[in-house]
């Protein structure tokens, strides 16, 4: 089973809820969500098909495994594309572009743990690098800081918006 | 990566936490002033995937306390409160009528981080004084536990920063679960103490637990 089939609804339902290392692709009018702390969230988003996908990365690098792609960038993202072209049946990459939320770093109660607290820094870097290679603009970025984020893509418009907790709904 | 710890060595973790969890409904029933128990509902490995449900809906807002360990055993210590259920600690602590206190305000999160300290240091003392080699002048080192920080987040949210620790190089992670009943009437205690051990402090824990996997107690 292709891990973004554990986290795909079908189009009935209104909002599709996508899991920690998972993506998900969905079609207008539908919503996509997923609740962020150090991850990022990358939306890929086609404004002439309103289609649009997200992937819930992890961590920068798959270094060769091939279990969870939806957890690392670098396969995380080209299987995303890959779901978006089967999702359209054509080539979408020069039409997609890009937001990105997430990678904050929520609280140092752990000091040994330096490689997690700055993991967030190390996704953003490694997502963009490879977003410039694929020549997909990133049309905006809601990055860093230490609250958790609420992020949802409104696949009719391409509008991403953002909560984190107590404070009011912005876009991006 | 080796496999996260044996059954074996998991029932043996338990035994000791079992004990963490007794010494700490002995210490926040003094604390509270009103008969409180903990026991150990989990020691659960859970799929990367799955771990944001660990609290419930992942966007469901939770206030928590935080402490970090230091020392041989390196993880994350977490008490935390459905929202409207860990106010009602407040009002414990003040001997007011439950549903007073309506919002975290600095009081209101000072206890809370006094809570999470006690519950914790509970649970430290227990790991110290039952796994050989983290008492006080231990060649590995003294547990020392961080001071606790207040978080009011997504409960997925909270969990992603909690996990992501073990996630750098697992696709499971070890989760050690407590929960909360309190014996007066109307006191609904929706808390939830989590564990989360580190890495390096599995890789520690699987050394320590070694020897008395033939023994089967600590």
């Amino acid at each position: 089973m292709p891990i973004s089939s554990l986290c795909e609804q079908p189009e009935s339902l209104e909002v599709v809820s996508v899991a920690i290392g998972h993506w998900a692709v969905a079609t207008a009018p539908a919503r996509i969500r997923t609740l962020l702390g150090s991850c990022v969230g990358v939306v890929l988003y086609d404004r002439v098909a309103h289609v649009g996908g997200l992937a819930h990365i992890v961590l920068p690098a798959a270094r060769g495994a091939v279990d969870h792609p939806g957890k690392y960038a670098d396969t995380a993202i080209p299987a995303l594309i890959t779901d978006l072209e089967r999702r359209l049946g054509t080539k979408v990459r020069p039409r997609l572009i890009a937001k990105l939320a997430g990678g904050a770093s929520m609280f140092q109660v752990n000091p040994q743990a330096n490689s997690a607290l700055h993991i967030g820094q190390r996704n953003q870097e490694a997502i963009e690098q490879l977003l410039a290679e694929l020549r997909i603009p990133i049309l905006a970025r809601d990055l860093g800081g230490t609250a958790g984020r609420r992020l949802t893509l409104d696949t009719a418009s391409g509008i991403v918006t953002i909560k984190v907790p107590g404070g009011a709904d912005y876009e991006i | 990566m080796a496999a996260i710890l044996t059954d074996a060595q998991r029932h043996l973790l338990r035994m000791i936490f079992d004990r963490g969890a007794e010494g700490a409904s002995l210490a926040l029933s003094k604390w509270l002033g009103a008969e409180v128990h903990l026991t150990v509902s989990d020691l659960e490995l859970v799929e990367l995937d799955r771990a944001g449900e660990l609290l419930g809906p992942p966007d469901a807002l939770v206030a928590a306390g935080a402490m970090g360990l230091t020392g041989p055993l390196t993880g994350s210590i977490l008490l935390v409160f459905e929202d409207r259920s860990g106010l009602a600690l407040v009002d414990l602590l003040l001997h007011q009528p439950l549903g007073t206190t309506t919002a975290w305000g600095e009081l209101e999160q000072s206890a809370a981080r006094e809570t999470t300290n006690i519950v914790g240091c509970a649970y430290v003392n227990a790991l110290a004084a039952h796994l050989p080699g983290l008492g006080r002048g231990s060649e590995l080192g003294e547990l020392v536990p961080t001071p606790p920080a207040f978080l009011h987040e997504f409960a997925g949210s909270l969990l992603e920063f909690a996990l992501m620790e073990q996630a750098l190089e697992l696709d499971q992670v070890l989760v050690i679960r407590s929960e909360f009943t309190g014996g007066q009437p109307g006191l609904n205690l929706n808390w939830t103490l989590l564990f989360i051990p580190s890495r390096a402090a599995l890789e520690t824990l699987r050394a320590l637990l070694a020897p008395f996997e033939s023994r089967g107690n600590p």
